[in-house]
């Protein structure tokens, strides 16, 4: 019985290096977070939120865009590993951008006295939260998987070309109303932007190691879906 | 019964419908496996298989209505991918659906087609096929009203409206009483006796009268039998044979064809459709006007919209009971909010009604581009999105004691409604193929048009407090963006989103 039942238990060797790299990143961009920024002036320790808040948003942001792009290379190649990347991209985007959201309030309430403000950032983010979480609704939402992955790839591409219109949107009706916080407040030392580069770069890597394991993920279902529907069909 | 092999015809028969190495999966499930056939002009050609056979994806790939996984079809000389119009020209399809829109009534329905397929002589051609589907008495009466018989009569007249020369019939007698079976036989042998190519789908045999000519059994997708038919009562037992036996025996066994050389037939263009700028506007017009008539004549749509949106106004009216300024800075917003929650009630149930008809199978087989369903659908919400804002605007004017009866307010408002109303059909298109088609178009619009409600209530509020247009043109020239960005994407995905 053992004989033919094969698990896989080893991951490829690109993906434990990259796993192994993200980790030490990730460690050594803690430590610089906490032991080599200084402590800011004004706003003391909750300020290195920051370091998290700024680099999830980076990792958000990169998300949808190969979301967009992996959605454009869909609908002209039809190949299923585009739609694969574009759903995995979406959902770890999404959930950088729910870290941007929960981190950007937690920084919000000892600074500015409050957890939420229609701030043109904070505010964009949202708008974006709201996008990819109605993008990952459609895709459970088709069941034939072929429609899924056109009308995700539509989905993905309009909600991405939508966002600049909105940040302009956001950005200039927040400057006719008075505006109550700006970043511009904050002095930026060498060691905070050595920091920030740091965490950018772990962020970066832990998503790339979580697209890799989510995209292997899709292919071993569609896998097993075939391997499945062949038994059943009696073509194995 | 005898092979099809074995009485190889000596002369060039030409071909109507050719499928080379067809196979559709969806998904891990192949619902077609490299399907082999060719079908002569002039043939009657029965399709026959379980239930789950391929029958209908054959049918539904041959008609255009999905695009194969791998393998090549061709109707009529012309390969369906590359040719779809003309290729869509040539075919009438009757599907288990009747494609027809049970609000309006038979001539209406007709006429609808006759103006998507841009054919000539329509009211003489529909009064001729009304007498012959004998429902000339009727014509005036919504189908809602019409037996099953009679609809698939009027769905008969339908899909020989065009004059095709190959019609595609799934299940054409389901659901048929004796009598109307009967009246269905003769329709269709008439057809037959003209010279057309007949291809229909059955799983009950018996059930058939049809005097049909070849019989073609699928099964799990696979052509498993294709012969000439010389004794009707034969065939049944045979099909429970074959149907009975392991995959491995039935795919192994060699397909045949009765028709012998393939001399594949020139495109011949018996009723050439309209072509260039005037068929699509006709097309589009046919479309805005089907779904004008069938709102007018049911105020489905539009009453749903109004009574919630005028509900919305006065509870924000009532909960929020502003007066001067006050009122004047939370109107737009209010109006604007109002208009978004409305719209996606009415677009959303605009597509629907397609689906549930199986109108947009209907869209679909018109020879023409996917834009023009899209967009005539879009002009079809926009004119009923607009009868809404008539009823809201003096109401919000009342209710918060402002001018919002100005010609600038009402260009802000028509362009605003533009962009969003092609976002909303793009989307509701979508929506109408989810699971969860009831609550995802919100879900889906609402992030989508952040952009356009800010510059549409910032520029409202700007013409309210009495800033002239041109002090207003960044609002406005960001509301005109978002429409054209919009309008390109509906074209740019019309062929990607619209489908059955």
């Amino acid at each position: 019985m053992a004989d033919h039942v094969r698990t896989r238990h080893n991951l490829p060797r690109a993906d434990i290096v990259l796993a192994a790299l993200s980790v030490i990143a990730y460690v050594g961009a803690m430590w610089m977070v906490f032991g080599y920024a200084p402590r800011e002036a004004t706003m003391g320790d909750v300020q290195r939120i920051f370091y998290f808040h700024v680099a999830s948003a980076w990792v958000g942001f990169f998300g949808f865009f190969v979301t967009f792009v992996a959605g454009v290379a869909y609908l002209v190649r039809g190949a299923r590993r585009w739609d694969i990347l574009a759903g995995a991209s979406a959902e770890i985007g999404l959930t950088f951008i729910t870290m941007t959201l929960v981190t950007g309030m937690l920084w919000a309430r000892p600074v500015w006295g409050v957890y939420w403000i229609w701030e043109p950032r904070l505010t964009i983010s949202a708008v974006q939260w709201l996008l990819y979480v109605a993008y990952v609704m459609l895709r459970g939402s088709v069941m034939e998987p072929e429609r899924q992955a056109r009308f995700a790839a539509v989905y993905g591409i309009v909600a991405f070309v939508t966002v600049p219109l909105s940040w302009f949107a956001i950005r200039w009706w927040r400057t006719i109303h008075p505006i109550v916080i700006s970043g511009e407040g904050m002095a930026i030392t060498s060691r905070m932007v050595y920091t920030l580069v740091a965490s950018l770069g772990a962020f970066t890597l832990v998503y790339v190691t979580l697209v890799r394991r989510r995209t292997a993920l899709e292919q071993a279902r569609d896998d097993l879906a075939a391997l499945q529907f062949a038994r059943e069909s009696g073509e194995g | 019964m005898r092979s099809g092999a074995a009485r190889m015809q000596p002369k060039v028969v030409p071909l109507m419908l050719e499928a080379v190495g067809v196979t559709k999966a969806f998904g891990p499930r192949r619902a077609l496996v490299d399907v082999d056939l060719s079908v002569s002009e002039g043939d009657v050609v029965v399709l026959v298989g379980p239930n789950g056979a391929g029958k209908t994806t054959l049918l539904r790939a041959f008609a255009t209505l999905l695009q194969p996984t791998s393998g090549m079809l061709r109707v009529a000389g012309l390969v369906s991918t590359e040719a779809g119009h003309e290729v869509r020209q040539q075919i009438g399809y009757l599907s288990h659906r009747t494609l027809l829109y049970d609000d309006l009534t038979a001539e209406q329905n007709l006429r609808f087609y006759a103006r998507a397929y841009g054919v000539p002589d329509a009211e003489t051609r529909i009064e001729e096929l009304l007498e012959r589907v004998s429902l000339a008495e009727r014509r005036g009466d919504p189908v809602r009203t019409f037996s099953r018989g009679m609809q698939q009569r009027l769905a008969v007249a339908r899909t020989v409206l065009h004059r095709p020369r190959l019609l595609l019939l799934d299940e054409p007698y389901a659901g048929l009483d004796p009598v109307a079976a009967d009246t269905l036989t003769a329709l269709l042998t008439d057809l037959a006796e003209e010279g057309r190519t007949l291809v229909l789908t059955t799983h009950h045999l018996e059930g058939i009268s049809l005097d049909y000519g070849r019989a073609v059994v699928l099964n799990r997708g696979r052509v498993i039998y294709d012969g000439v038919v010389d004794d009707h009562a034969t065939l049944p037992a045979l099909y429970r044979k074959l149907v009975a036996m392991p995959p491995s025996q039935t795919s192994s066994s060699e397909p045949v064809s009765p028709v012998s050389p393939p001399d594949r037939l020139n495109p011949v263009r018996e009723e050439a459709p309209t072509a260039g700028g005037a068929g699509y506007l006709r097309q589009l017009g046919a479309i805005v006007v089907k779904d004008i008539a069938a709102e007018l004549r049911t105020r489905e749509i539009l009453s749903a919209m109004a009574v919630y949106a005028i509900l919305a106004m006065l509870i924000f009216s009532f909960a929020l009971d502003l007066r001067g300024v006050a009122a004047r800075a939370a109107a737009p917003g209010v109006l604007w909010a109002t208009i978004a929650f409305a719209g996606t009630l009415g677009l959303s149930r605009s597509l629907a009604r397609e689906q549930e008809t199986g109108g947009i199978e209907g869209l679909l087989l018109m020879p023409a581009d996917r834009t023009v369903i899209l967009l005539g659908k879009a002009v079809g919400n926009l004119i009923l999105v607009l009868a809404l804002e008539v009823v809201l605007l003096p109401l919000a004017t009342v209710l918060f004691n402002i001018g919002l009866l100005t010609p600038d307010i009402g260009a802000v408002v028509l362009l605003g409604t533009l962009g969003y109303v092609l976002a909303g059909t793009l989307l509701a298109a979508m929506a109408v193929n989810t699971r969860a088609r009831e609550v995802m178009l919100p879900i889906l619009l609402l992030p989508l048009v952040v952009p356009l409600l800010i510059a549409a209530v910032q520029a409202t509020s700007g013409l309210l407090e009495g800033l002239r247009w041109s002090e207003v043109a960044g609002w406005t020239r960001l509301i005109v963006v978002y429409d054209l960005l919009m309008a390109a994407v509906v074209l740019f995905t019309s062929e990607t989103v619209v489908e059955a």
